[in-house]
């Protein structure tokens, strides 16, 4: 159990700059996850805490050690990899105990460390076993098996569940909370699918091109993005964004979107000047139908033309335009069967709308 | 007429010209030179239009393992042993170790590997050529010492007439029981740490116990010579092995350089996360992994081994008793001396010998595949 910081760590290939200057602070025991799309350098960032790549740059302190020329095994961490990278002609007992026995551990006690983290993760019956003989959910577990029976200060995630079907997916991904809970060990898992990033982590980094996009809470960065891309990459489907011009009717902030007219409740865009151009975020499940508009204000409420309708089993994705130019992603609840073309009731809730810079992209206070 | 059966004579009929040449040509063969072993096909009419065959049974193999003339067989049986062991050990060992060296990418792996692996396309007559002036007693690798200011080396690399670890034919049998004992405590020391218990009642135990039994009964076991007919290592073998480690230990580099490059990169992590060092990686994960490559090494070398021919034929000529070879043998024997028959007998004496090695290995990698389906 450790705290882990990265300061002003960078990594470049040559002239290749993947990782720019990041600095992050991981709490002890916390649940972290690095998520961004494929070469957005989280992975590297990953393997260089690990010590499988050399940094260029800055400093990674693990607990209170700075860690930067300290070689993989002394840094006393363990790492799960996407194709769960097991030894193939090691049982599923030598596999788990394989680091203890590097380590010189007696028999004995590697006996029992992995019988009882066989325990754990209920693959006391597949001991004997090698590898080629477990399916892919059973692999996955000995892989993480063979991370927690070292103790270690940081366990890495690296993808763990995209080599799984859906429905294991899920599985697992339950499996991975719960065991985190009962470990209590600070946690660094990379993941390019946010639905895990949303679900697992005590707080979220989201990366794009080496670069830090923002850090916080899952429910931070879904409903206060820092900018267009955190908005987009988290939240499926992605947060509608409209063109849209900020002003001032009847002594209250309002944005004009087309014809359309947004009332602003929380104040957003205050900073702002009359006229200014803005980008406006609406998150598809802050478009509501039916029984949940109720406890909307009215002035919430307009009307809208379907377009498309999905049905999801329990919800239903809807493409919505909204007086004649202003094209939506609504998520509602329930299954809503609407024809093309039809007209439907829907409400907003303009209290999560979020503003942001044309420019820089950047969310507006 | 269904697809599936037409298929299937289709196949059958294009296989069947090889199936055709490889049952006259490979087993009838065999098959035929079993039977003119077990003949009197030899001696002054050996070469008559219609040569008399008289079956004779194994008289043949019983001449060569007990025959007063035949010593120098069995002490070509001999060499062909310590030779395959020996190229084994070191075709196999060099070939991994400069496979570790060159898996570590040094700067110009590529230029490296061709080296190292040159040497296996030359043809044995070449190699066999330049190691004979390499090995000539007064210069070559005897005179590299003077280089350095040293004594120049005076041993007789391809004549020496020593030999080492010497045992009398008479007690062939407790010997190869000794052998056999031998094996099994080695094998039962080196998997003593993993499981003990099946280490010492598989190996370790009956292993001790045989070699106790032998020491202490060996003088019941019948003697298969009527006098004393002393075999070993001959020292003048050294050179020829020492040639085809030379020849060989490339291409078991590169055997074992291409199954270390299939290691997934995670693997190698892995390991290094474990705690491994990188001989432990070697030692606990690479080189275990790479098992199935260990064993395609060990039986094609083993079969070059004990067919060998050409080489020796180009480093001492056939008649160099000290480093004679089973398969030289059979050619003097056979096309030299036309006693056919026991030429024959020679030629499936050898062939059992390299069955000993492919069977074992046919039938695990078979059953392994059937296992799989």
């Amino acid at each position: 159990m450790a705290k882990v910081e990265l300061v002003n760590v960078s990594k470049r290939y040559g002239e290749v700059e993947v990782v720019r200057n990041i600095d992050l602070e991981i709490e002890d025991n916390e649940f972290i996850v690095l998520v961004g799309p494929s070469g957005c350098g989280k992975s590297t960032v990953l393997r260089m805490i690990a010590g499988l790549e050399p940094i260029s740059g800055g400093d990674i302190r693990i607990g209170e050690r700075v860690v930067n020329n300290v070689s993989p095994k002394s840094r006393n961490v363990a790492m799960v990899f996407q194709n769960y990278a097991l030894y193939p002609h090691m049982t599923v007992r030598e596999n788990m105990g394989f680091s203890l026995k590097m380590s010189k551990k007696s028999k004995s006690e590697i006996d029992e460390r992995v019988t009882a983290a066989a325990e754990v993760l209920e693959l006391d019956t597949l001991l004997e076993r090698k590898p080629s003989e477990l399916s892919g959910g059973q692999r996955q577990r000995v892989a993480m098996g063979r991370a927690i029976v070292r103790k270690p200060d940081v366990f890495l995630f690296d993808e763990p569940l995209s080599n799984l079907d859906a429905q294991l997916r899920t599985q697992m991904r339950m499996e991975l909370k719960k065991l985190h809970m009962k470990l209590a060990t600070t946690t660094i898992y990379v993941t390019h699918d946010q639905i895990e990033a949303m679900t697992l982590a005590n707080r979220i980094v989201i990366l794009k091109d080496g670069f830090i996009q923002q850090v916080g809470t899952p429910v931070e960065v879904f409903e206060k993005p820092a900018n267009v891309f955190v908005a987009q990459f988290i939240g499926n489907p992605p947060m509608n964004i409209l063109k849209g011009i900020f002003k001032t009717e009847e002594g209250r902030p309002v944005v004009q979107v087309g014809s359309s007219v947004f009332p602003l409740p929380n104040g957003q865009g205050s900073s702002l000047q009359s006229g200014a151009q803005v980008l406006v975020g609406i998150r598809p499940d802050a478009i509501k139908m039916g029984r949940s508009t109720e406890r909307l204000p009215k002035e919430w409420l307009c009307q809208g033309e379907v377009i498309v309708s999905e049905i999801l089993g329990g919800q239903s994705l809807l493409e919505i335009v909204i007086d004649g130019e202003n094209k939506l992603i609504a998520e509602v609840e329930g299954r809503v069967i609407a024809q093309p073309g039809e007209t439907v009731p829907i409400g907003f809730e303009f209290d999560r709308m979020v503003l942001f810079d044309p420019e820089t992209t950047n969310a507006l206070s | 007429m269904r697809e599936v059966s037409r298929d299937r004579i289709k196949a059958f009929l294009t296989l069947l010209p090889s199936i055709i040449l490889i049952a006259v040509f490979v087993y009838g063969f065999i098959g035929n030179t079993v039977w003119i072993s077990m003949t009197d096909w030899g001696g002054v009419a050996s070469l008559a239009e219609n040569p008399q065959k008289n079956f004779v049974g194994l008289q043949n193999y019983v001449e060569l393992f007990t025959g007063f003339l035949d010593a120098r067989f069995r002490q070509d049986l001999v060499n062909a042993v310590y030779y395959s062991v020996l190229l084994l050990a070191g075709a196999v060992g060099l070939g991994m170790f400069i496979a570790i060296l060159l898996d570590r990418k040094p700067r110009g792996e590529d230029f490296l590997r061709t080296v190292f692996l040159y040497p296996m396309s030359l043809s044995f007559i070449v190699t066999g050529t330049i190691w004979r002036w390499l090995l000539a007693p007064q210069g070559g690798v005897n005179i590299v010492p003077t280089f350095f200011g040293g004594e120049k080396l005076t041993f007789q690399w391809l004549s020496s007439k020593q030999a080492l670890l010497l045992f009398n034919w008479q007690h062939l049998l407790p010997v190869l029981l000794y052998v056999v004992a031998f094996v099994l405590i080695i094998i039962g020391l080196f998997t003593l740490k993993g499981d003990t218990p099946k280490a010492l009642k598989r190996y370790l135990l009956p292993g001790l116990g045989l070699g106790a039994c032998v020491w202490l009964f060996g003088d019941l076991l019948p003697q298969i010579y009527f006098m004393e007919e002393m075999h070993g290592f001959n020292l003048a073998t050294l050179g020829i092995i020492l040639a085809t480690i030379w020849q060989y230990s490339g291409y078991t580099m590169a055997l074992y350089l291409a199954g270390f490059n299939g290691i997934s990169q995670d693997l190698m992590d892995a390991a290094r996360l474990d705690g491994a060092s990188d001989w432990g990686y070697y030692r606990h994960v690479a080189i275990p992994m790479l098992k199935p490559i260990t064993i395609s090494a060990v039986i094609i070398l083993s079969h070059i081994s004990l067919k060998m021919f050409d080489l020796i034929f180009a480093m001492t000529g056939p008649d160099n008793a000290e480093t004679g070879h089973p398969a030289l043998n059979m050619y003097l024997t056979t096309f030299r001396a036309n006693e056919f028959s026991k030429g024959a007998a020679i030629a499936i004496v050898l062939f059992l010998l390299a069955a000993m090695f492919i069977v074992p290995y046919l039938v695990s990698s078979y059953r392994q595949r059937r296992a799989r389906s």
